[in-house]
């Protein structure tokens, strides 16, 4: 008999829960395949290795993009991958629910419960990454009272505000972290000249990144391949370059949270006062975005105690209550 | 005759089944009253609390997988 699975297919990582189990797999969402045969040659944590290391042959990519599947065979391979490793085989069909962004289209949408079941998957529903994320961060959705999560990932910032189990307000941009490498990449070349990858830009934002300016901030050696004369080159950078490089980035992700914030009914917005926002997601860990966020809004901003796996575990207790929380996947709304 | 009597003894039989079919899956008020009820159930803390609460999340990755390409 099956496990019944409930997955986080996130835009940097895929996260698998299991009913009765809990998290059994945190990998990165990257597949590496051989170019000239189309074989795996390794996914998650093993193809991440590889990206933007890889001799002519192979191909080491994030097969979604912006919280949705950019390459649906790529995906569908992974899926069945990631599932393979947790058990699931021709003969054991569980039920799965996949946490998707809000924002995804009906198109997208079918991509997901195609791809899952093609995997393997008896029976594919979706739930929506904030409403995951509020449960999983073991915020009181189930009282009548303004919760809001601000749920930030690689792809898409999702800021939601619930009550009584359902979402009353949502605003979603596509706009994650990896804009936020993206940024520092592009930075880089256009004033230091050096190009650096993908891997070492989300590495300089984790070492000296930061939304607002924090104490005890260092200066970063970057080390990349210098644009005019292809030799590897060593440049300083600062945490102010780096807060400037992704200034736009961030300025998105906050504009986002106040138009969520301008849409919450007045008798909600009075709790966001007291209770405050929650800030989930991987994205939510940059230094100094809590406080910018709680500066420009004027609501206080807590970090949940699981930001990275708060939307697998809402999802996880979704599948371990799947009779009573059916009516919460999307398209099931009375 | 007799082909007749059988026919319309199956209509009959299969216009019962269906009305007896839909009396079954009909939901009355309650139905939603209680769907509800149950919903908010499973979402209060004391439900969430096995699968949240003593949840205890993988051990982050290794920091040695890419040392050679730090900043």
């Amino acid at each position: 008999m099956a496990r019944d699975l409930a997955i986080d297919l996130g835009t940097a990582n895929t996260l698998v829960y299991m009913k009765g189990r809990g998290i059994v797999l945190n990998e990165p969402s990257v597949i590496a395949l051989n170019r000239q045969t189309g074989e795996v040659l390794a996914t998650g944590r093993e193809a991440w290795q590889m990206i933007g290391r890889t001799p002519g042959y192979i191909v080491a990519v994030r097969p979604l993009r912006g919280g949705a599947i950019t390459d649906f065979e790529i995906t569908e391979r992974m899926i069945r991958l990631l599932l393979q490793r947790v058990g699931v085989s021709r003969f054991t069909r569980p039920k799965v629910v996949i946490c998707v962004p809000s924002a995804i289209t009906e198109v997208e949408r079918r991509a997901v419960t195609d791809a899952a079941r093609r995997a393997g998957a008896a029976d594919a529903n979706l739930i929506e990454q904030p409403m995951a994320a509020a449960i999983g961060a073991d915020l009181p959705i189930d009282e009548p009272v303004g919760n809001m999560v601000i749920d930030i990932g690689g792809g898409t910032s999702e800021t939601a505000v619930i009550s009584l189990g359902g979402i009353v307000a949502l605003e979603a941009v596509r706009v994650g972290s990896f804009d936020i490498d993206a940024a520092i990449q592009n930075y880089v070349r256009r004033e230091h000249g050096i190009a650096i990858g993908e891997r070492t830009a989300e590495e300089i934002k984790v070492a000296i990144g930061s939304a607002d300016p924090t104490p005890d901030e260092n200066q970063a050696e970057v080390r990349g391949r210098d644009l005019m004369s292809g030799l590897p080159k060593t440049v300083l950078l600062t945490p102010e370059e780096v807060r400037f490089a992704i200034e736009d980035v961030i300025s998105s992700i906050v504009a986002s949270v106040i138009r969520c914030l301008s849409k919450a009914p007045p008798e909600l917005s009075q709790d966001f006062l007291v209770r405050g926002m929650y800030l989930v997601g991987g994205g939510g860990l940059l230094r100094g975005l809590a406080e910018r966020i709680e500066r420009e809004t004027e609501v206080p901003v807590r970090m949940s105690n699981v930001p990275l796996e708060a939307v697998v575990l809402g999802a996880g207790h979704v599948i371990e209550h799947y009779e009573a929380l059916k009516g919460m996947f999307m398209g099931a709304r009375r | 005759m007799s082909t007749g009597v059988v026919i319309l003894v199956a209509i009959v039989l299969a216009g019962l089944i269906l009305v007896v079919v839909a009396l079954v899956r009909r939901r009355g008020p309650d139905d939603h009253v209680d769907s509800f009820r149950r919903q908010i159930d499973a979402l209060s803390p004391q439900a969430r609390r096995p699968t949240i609460g003593t949840m205890k999340p993988p051990e982050p990755p290794a920091a040695d997988d890419d040392g050679d390409d730090a900043p």
